[in-house]
């Protein structure tokens, strides 16, 4: 889809390859394992935990252009979900080209109703969604 | 502690960054260039995670 995906902690570009070799669930991986070792990278995107030098779990999403469109953090154990990712860098692609537009929340792919948001809206949301 | 660039917020410009990353395809070590990314018209999905060998 004209996407780097790179995932980002603070370890060391060695770590990532010793992890990628011995862990099994990571044997199908493809993307870029990104070293940030000084924890600058993190602390661009307001990720760093200085308590332990970690950084949280953010997922953020850049267009071409270099806007950030999505920006997002999960509590410390709370795992992400692919399909929700993939949700909202569909939705971002979309309104990149059409930024008139709103996705609703039930929006998940191109040909999904969208909103355009306008003064005959104003507390017309619902007949809106539903015409 | 303030430091300006960590209030990147959504709609805003992500400055130039590099960082060095491990390529599982081609088994080596390669520099990553955020505008090398944006000349290629790609979008950039970072995805930062606490810890290798813990779960993501």
């Amino acid at each position: 889809m004209g996407a780097a995906l790179i995932t980002v902690s603070t370890d060391t570009e060695f770590v990532h390859l010793a992890w990628k070799r011995d862990e099994k669930e990571l044997a199908e991986v493809k993307y870029l394992m990104g070293a940030d070792p000084t924890g600058n990278l993190s602390r661009m995107f307001g990720v760093y935990d200085p308590s332990s030098g970690l950084a949280l779990r953010g997922t953020f999403i850049i267009s071409p252009d270099g806007t950030l469109f999505n920006s997002e953090v999960n509590f410390y154990n709370m795992g992400r979900n692919i399909d929700e990712l993939m949700r909202k860098f569909k939705a971002n692609i979309y309104l990149s080209r059409k930024a008139s537009e709103g996705c609703p929340s039930k929006w998940k792919d191109e040909g999904d109703k969208t909103l355009r948001p306008g003064p005959e809206m104003v507390g017309r949301v619902h007949e809106a969604l539903n015409e | 502690m303030t430091d300006p660039v960590t209030e990147l917020k959504v709609g805003q410009q992500v400055p130039d960054f590099e960082l060095t990353a491990y390529n599982p395809v081609a088994h080596n070590f390669e520099k990553v260039h955020f505008a090398d990314l944006k000349a290629a018209g790609k979008w950039t999905i970072l995805f930062f995670y606490p810890a290798d060998f813990t779960f993501v």
